[in-house]
Formats: C-alpha cells, structure tokens, sequence
C-alpha cells in the first residue's frame, strides 16, 4: 500500500543514483502524484473506502414524517383552493405544516423540502354541503393519522428531538379540534 | 427527569387554582369547559404527586395563592387567561418530553397535546383566529 511517509520509489530517483539531491517535499511530491496513478481497487484494503460509495447513507426516521408534513399541507392547500369559503380555517393549518416540514428538514439536515406533487382531495370540486363535509372528513383523516405518526415519532425519538416531535404531535391534534 | 416532572407539577398546581377566578365569570356551556379543564389538571396533579413520591422526591404542595397575570374581570378576561394557562402549562410538559423516556415520555406528550387542545378551545370560545399555534409549547 502507498504511503506518504515511504521513500519515493527507487524508479523515481535518478538513474545515476543522485537521489540526495531531492529534497523531502519534492520526494513527497513525487510519492503523492504516485498514489494518483494506483488503481482505486488496490485502495480498497486500505481503510480509506470502507464504506462503498455506491450505498446511499441509511435515511433518517424522520424522513417519513417529513414527507408526511408536505402531504399534509399539499392537502390543505388544494383543499382551501377547491373551497375558498374555508380558506380561513385551512391556511394557518398548511402554514403550520409547512412551518414543521422546515424544522425536520433542518434536524434532518436535509436539503430545503420543496412541495411536492401529492394525491390531494383535488377530485373535490364545486359543490354543496355535502362536498365540504366530505373535504373536512377527509383531512381529520390524514390529521389523524399524521397525529399518531407524530406520537410514535417522538416516544422513540432521542432527547435532542423529542421536543420538536412533541409539539408537532400536539399541533396536529390541534387540527383536528379546528377541522370539527 | 425529576425536575422536569416537578415543574410539571408546579404548573398544575397554579393552573387548578386559575380555573377558580375563571370559571366565575363564564357562561353555562363555558363553564362546563372549564370545570373539564379543571378536572383534567387535577388528574395530572394526582399523577404527577404518585409518580414523583415513586422516585424518592417529596412533591411540593400547592402555594396557598398564585398572582393572577392580569385582573379576571369579565368573559374577554377569564377567556384569555384561560388560554395563557394552557399555554404555559403545556409548555412545561414539552420541556418534560426531553428529560423523560418510555412510558413518563408519553405521559408527558399526552399533557401536551391536552393542553394544546384546550388552549384551541379557549381561542376558538374567544373568536382569536387563527386558533392554532404551529408549535404548542414553544416560546415565540
């Protein structure tokens, strides 16, 4: 295995044997543009690789609860557009869940979440009563569901997430109070 | 843990002696919310006087008053110190979930959301919109 602290390969020192006349930098020099050349499968029994960079890193258990904050709020916001008559109720619900998708994000230490394409109650259009009812069941559903996530989430999490879990949970508990 | 628990217990002392001066100046149907509301921070009291007795502590009694934030005086009043109590209790119990696991990690959550909720309903009772806050429990 190549190594810094090794003498140059003699095949890099002069042929007359004048190798004192290199400086140390420069046989360092010589030594690293070496190790360049090796093939990276000669490196793999050295340490540097031991984890193949072909295997993405194991994803946070957060992540799902990240992806379902963005659902939720997609949700809510296809919903208010559909009937704006409830827009009142439902913005501050999806700003909410917005609100906690950036801080997951940033525990995560994911990239910036961006909304993403969701199967909202989007088939909700124009219509009675009966349409708003059927809307706000809908969401209490996901609420609801989004609520035990939350809960499950932050009975496992580690102290230095437990509280953003926890408000999380009591907010969306809070939804359901409003969606009634 | 034992210090979470017992400012835990701190907060719901003051919240059950709240509940008296506001209760005074609600309606029926309010009325019957906060007596609930009353109820449930007696049943955590009770738990939380167990739990800490279990651990060895000595559960500090209730102080014989508490300063009220602002004069009580009529609906508007009681109404919004009833959310400011829910605010502040559930507060407590979110600095709680850190310092606790297992089955006082949700003890501790379902006081939150507990008060979450009723924090809700005091802000819906008095027409304060939006009626949610993003993250229960947390300052600012």
């Amino acid at each position: 295995m190549p190594s810094r602290n090794e003498p140059a390969p003699t095949t890099n020192s002069a042929p007359d044997g004048d190798v004192r006349r290199l400086s140390r930098r420069g046989l360092l020099r010589i030594t690293a543009g070496a190790t360049v050349t090796v093939p990276a499968a000669a490196l793999t029994g050295c340490g540097l690789f031991d984890r193949d960079p072909d295997t993405p890193p194991a994803p946070d258990p957060l992540a799902p609860l990240l992806a379902g904050a963005l659902d939720l709020a997609a949700r809510h916001e296809a919903a208010a557009a559909a009937r704006p008559e409830l827009a009142d109720r439902l913005a501050p619900i999806a700003q909410a869940h917005r609100a906690h998708a950036a801080e997951l994000a940033r525990v995560i230490g994911a990239a910036a979440a961006t909304p993403t394409a969701t199967a909202g109650p989007t088939s909700a259009g124009p219509g009675g009563a009966d349409d708003v009812r059927g809307m706000l069941a809908d969401l209490r559903a996901a609420e609801r569901a989004g609520q035990a996530a939350a809960v499950q989430a932050c009975r496992a999490a580690p102290a230095a997430r437990a509280a953003l879990l926890g408000s999380i949970a009591a907010a969306r508990a809070t939804h359901l109070e409003v969606l009634t | 843990m034992t210090e979470a628990l017992a400012a835990a217990l701190a907060a719901e002392h003051a919240a059950i002696f709240a509940y008296g001066p506001i209760g005074v100046q609600l309606d029926d149907a309010a009325q019957k919310q906060a007596r609930a509301a009353e109820a449930a921070h007696r049943a955590r009291r009770d738990t939380l006087v167990v739990l800490l007795a279990g651990e060895g502590a000595t559960p500090a009694p209730a102080e014989p008053g508490y300063a009220l934030p602002f004069p009580v005086t009529d609906r508007a009043t009681a109404l919004r110190l009833a959310t400011a109590i829910e605010e502040r209790t559930a507060a407590v119990w979110r600095a709680a979930l850190p310092a606790t696991t297992g089955a006082e990690r949700a003890q501790s959550l379902d006081a939150l959301t507990d008060c979450a909720v009723r924090a809700t309903r005091w802000r819906r009772l008095a027409g304060t919109a939006p009626a949610t806050v993003p993250f229960p429990g947390r300052a600012g």
